[in-house]
């Protein structure tokens, strides 16, 4: 059993969270005389974009000093950019530009629901992440009128104060899954797989699976928590109706959702989703994810985000589908940029995860699972520690989200505005407003 | 009454006799059982072993002792009598829980999460490690050293959070991605369950079809061996060829029911020949392969001979052969089949390179589909050596074409070898081992290695829903490559003008 820890004392938690955020806003304001973390960041999340997310997060505006646009992988969203059309063709700074996005599009009776932005936030679920996280987030969904995924750890109770904004995901173990909050949830979302362990279900480290966790999960305290793959109920599309049936009967209004990875046939999985019933077909790219995998798996299983959308995108609309469904696209997704250039690749929208976190501090450490100190991160977000946890409060982080997307609404507003385009949807499948940087990373 | 055999005794032995059973029957039935009841599921029994030399740490942690000492007296002043506000320490991992705490920080335990850099940027340091990043070379980078560093000393798959943190594709094996399925597995019972995913492999020659002689007898029993994982072990270059090298590899080996390829002279001497050792014998000697008893199964013949392979053909031993990828080698590799050859040792430099430059992924294909184009892929075992550097190239590796794979530069990092100097010609590195180092250790480190790379293996062959890791073999469809996808999804896009990789 993992060694106990108590709760910080007020003054204790006073002083961590002080130094905590002074040192957020020392390492990504140019004026304190500190650069950055020397060994902040990687190929993906450069030192860069991780500080440029902790200024956005604090002051709601992009920084002129940092590149908040890209990172260096050498591939994919870093070497895309978008077109410099002749400023006449620009709309006006302050012309009015509509991202929000309509998530049913089938007319089949159940629940519309037109999110104010295209994102909304990914499954992290109970134990993975602390209450203190997911409450930040759906206090921040709430605000920007969007939306967030529970993951597969059930549905706290404190939750259902934002239920109108919160996706019950139901994925392989059905950890914590109930009436209750299936009947709660606009949109249900099945995780058939994820991208950072495509294949291979999930894993909650004994360490993380403490009281409260066991208990909403309901498990026996510190044993490791194994969701299985697959769908032990599934075996094709047919069986998959069976589970949107099942839905239907419990929450006959609620929208669905259907979580996949991106293997070769994406297209297909995705086609067959939508004849099944889903509304959103939510593809999980494979450098993404939160939540600890097998590094193996990260890399080498599935494929990026960025080549499964255009695959996804070029069928439905060769199948006559496209207007009919709602893609997701997540996995990867760092920056509005990302997420601009996701949907110019075809995806409708994206959900975020990862940069939640690095906007309430995370550093991607890494260690999530615990580390080895056995107590989940240092910051306070991926760990159910009694202390740690207590360092990321529920009106910080859902303040820091709310100035985070404050930040990529705006710049999502400027990249349509420079575009010459009035709304987000105008903007799907518009290969011909990007271009490929051959000779090195996008600006 | 009818007896099925499964739980006989000796009297139902005789019942069965009266209904005519054969007893050659019932007794088999009798050994089958008892077979089953001695069944176990193949397990690589992994031990957390210590490392034996210190590996450089990832971080560097520097503490301005002015900045930190004011701090401290502020605090005093500040929080006096919150005691557990003094004394906290902005680190979980026991950076600065030493005697006299950040005055002398204990980086060996930084894990990089930045927590004390980021809350005290005045006076607290942390920087990449620079004599980590000098280990290995351009191919085998420090990164692969540390993970198998990681994987020999635990045994387990390496798992962290936080999603991928390096290039898009790559060159070599990370241009490859392997393909899932959403909901198909090899069995229902999940990857951490009962699931059972094979992953032996038989070496030699499996005929086509069989042949009987009028008596009954099979005439053309299958010659091949197998082995418990696709990968054997290549022979440790000389430097470190002399004793203690070689026998913990053969007793990896032993453990781990797989092969290690070794000299014929080291096999010699020091007495290891048994049913896990190759010995690797020039072509001009191997008519003395009668000398290597004691269980031994196969012998490899380090270069093409056909005169010399003529006198050995149809011995008893399995008998691979060494080919280099060098000059016109698919040519001499067809003449080896010609010639009845069944094991062909397919070896590349240790960066995966031909002599002419090309990657052994492209080389594993062409021999692979040679093969089937004559129609004699299941005829022939290709064993592929060189460029394997890390988990993933494993599977990658089978996916172009080859059975197994033989590993050389990792079994030596298992051991914590410090490699230095050349690390692309075979056999030219310089090798510094622990020297402490003892056989118990070293086997144990190996095993390690070789549990963690096959519960890699497990990981992506459950993924696709294989059941065994012989299907994996040559299946291209199960590959999908970055350049395509990118060609694919950005062809139409301007400035577009192929894969980056």
């Amino acid at each position: 059993m993992a060694k106990e820890f108590s709760k910080p004392s007020p003054k204790l938690l006073e002083k961590t969270q002080h130094l905590m955020h002074e040192g957020f806003h020392t390492r990504a304001f140019p004026d304190t005389g500190h650069g950055l973390p020397e060994a902040l960041g990687d190929a993906r999340w450069t030192d860069e974009l991780i500080t440029a997310t902790w200024y956005m997060a604090e002051t709601g505006k992009c920084p002129d000093h940092l590149n908040y646009k890209t990172g260096r992988s050498g591939g994919g969203f870093d070497r895309l950019a978008f077109k410099s059309l002749p400023k006449d063709q620009h709309l006006a700074p302050d012309a009015e530009v509509d991202i929000s996005l309509e998530l049913n599009r089938r007319e089949d009776g159940r629940n519309k629901r037109r999110i104010a932005v295209p994102w909304y936030g990914g499954g992290m679920s109970y134990g993975s992440v602390s209450i203190n996280v997911m409450m930040s987030r759906a206090l921040a969904a709430k605000k920007w009128d969007t939306l967030m995924s529970t993951g597969e750890g059930g549905y706290p109770e404190e939750l259902y104060a934002c239920k109108e904004h919160v996706i019950t995901q139901v994925a392989t173990g059905y950890f914590g899954v109930e009436e209750k909050s299936i009947q709660a949830a606009p949109i249900i979302e099945f995780k058939y797989a994820q991208g950072a362990k495509p294949g291979l279900g999930g894993h909650l480290l004994a360490t993380k699976a403490g009281e409260e966790v066991a208990k909403m999960r309901g498990s026996v305290p510190f044993v490791s928590l194994f969701s299985p793959f697959p769908f032990h109920s599934t075996y094709s599309v047919e069986d998959h109706m069976k589970h949107l049936d099942w839905i239907k009967t419990i929450n006959p209004t609620a929208m669905m959702s259907v979580k996949v990875s991106t293997p070769h046939d994406v297209d297909m999985v995705a086609v067959g989703s939508y004849y099944a019933g889903a509304h959103i077909i939510h593809l999980d790219g494979g450098f993404g994810g939160t939540g600890a995998a097998p590094e193996i798996a990260k890399k080498n299983i599935a494929m990026p985000i960025e080549l499964a959308i255009p695959k996804v995108h070029k069928f439905m609309l060769k199948e006559g589908i496209r207007d009919k469904v709602t893609i997701i696209a997540s996995g990867g997704i760092r920056t509005a940029d990302d997420m601009a250039k996701a949907i110019a690749l075809g995806a409708d929208g994206c959900v975020l995860g990862t940069s939640d976190l690095v906007a309430m501090g995370c550093t991607r450490c890494a260690n999530c699972e615990g580390g080895p100190s056995g107590r989940g991160c240092p910051w306070g977000l991926t760990t159910t520690d009694v202390e740690l946890q207590e360092y990321v409060q529920q009106a910080w982080g859902a303040e820091r989200l709310n100035m985070y997307y404050t930040a990529l609404s705006s710049r999502i507003k400027e990249i349509l505005r420079e575009l010459g385009l009035s709304t987000i949807g105008q903007l799907r499948g518009r290969t011909d407003l990007l271009r490929y940087i051959s000779g090195g990373e996008a600006e | 009454m009818l007896t099925t055999g499964a739980n006989e005794t000796s009297e139902s032995v005789a019942d069965a006799a009266v209904v005519n059973i054969p007893l050659p029957v019932v007794e088999q039935a009798r050994l089958n059982r008892q077979r089953a009841d001695t069944y176990h599921r193949y397990h690589i029994e992994a031990t957390e072993t210590e490392d034996r030399q210190k590996v450089p740490r990832r971080f560097n942690v520097k503490v301005g002792r002015f900045g930190l000492a004011k701090l401290l007296v502020k605090e005093f002043f500040k929080y006096f009598g919150h005691w557990d506000v003094v004394f906290s320490r902005p680190c979980t991992y026991g950076v600065f829980s030493g005697p006299v705490g950040g005055f002398k920080p204990r980086p060996d335990l930084c894990v990089g999460c930045l927590r004390c850099t980021v809350e005290h940027p005045d006076f607290v340091t942390v920087t990449h490690n620079p004599e980590l990043a000098k280990l290995g070379d351009v191919y085998l980078t420090s990164k692969h050293i540390a993970t198998i560093d990681e994987e020999a000393k635990k045994g387990t798959v390496p798992v962290r959070g936080q999603g991928y943190r390096g290039r898009f594709g790559g060159p070599g094996f990370d241009q490859m991605f392997t393909d899932m399925s959403e909901i198909v597995r090899p069995s229902r019972d999940g990857i951490h369950g009962r699931e059972l995913i094979g992953t032996c492999v038989d070496l030699g020659s499996k005929p086509m079809y069989l042949s009987f002689a009028a008596d009954g007898s099979l005439l053309n029993a299958p010659k091949m061996i197998t082995i418990q994982v696709p990968f054997v072990f290549d022979e440790p270059s000389d430097v470190v060829g002399d004793g203690l090298v070689p026998r913990i590899y053969a007793k990896a080996a032993a453990e781990v029911d797989t092969l290690a390829f070794l000299p014929s002279d080291t096999v010699t001497r020091l007495g290891l020949a048994g049913p896990n050792v190759v010995p690797m014998i020039a072509a001009e000697r191997i008519g003395g392969i009668d000398s290597f008893s004691n269980g031994t199964r196969m012998v490899e013949m380090t270069s093409w001979n056909a005169e010399a392979w003529a006198t050995v053909a149809d011995h008893p031993f399995l008998i691979s052969v060494r080919l280099p990828f060098a000059g016109d080698w698919k040519t001499e590799m067809m003449q080896m089949i010609d010639a009845g050859v069944s094991i062909i040792h397919l070896v590349a430099d240790h960066h995966g390179k031909a002599d002419d430059g090309r990657f052994v992924m492209d080389l594993f294909q062409e021999a692979h589909f040679a093969l089937v184009e004559r129609g004699m892929r299941d005829e022939v075992t290709l064993i592929g050596s060189g460029g394997i550097a890390g988990a993933d190239h494993l599977p990658k590796a089978i996916i172009t074409g080859v059975d197994a794979v033989s590993l050389g530069h990792p079994l030596l990092l298992a051991m914590q070898a410090h490699l230095s100097g050349d690390l692309v010609t075979r056999g030219a590195a310089e090798v510094r081992l622990p020297e402490s180092l003892d056989m118990e250790w070293g086997v144990q480190r190996i095993v390690n290695l070789s549990c963690s790379w096959r519960d890699q293996l497990l990981e992506i062959l459950g993924a696709m829903g294989l059941r065994e890791v012989r299907r994996l073999r040559g299946e291209i469809g199960r590959a999908m490559w970055c350049g395509d996808l990118e060609d694919e999804a950005f062809g139409e896009i301007e400035g577009y003008a192929g894969g980056v990789n």
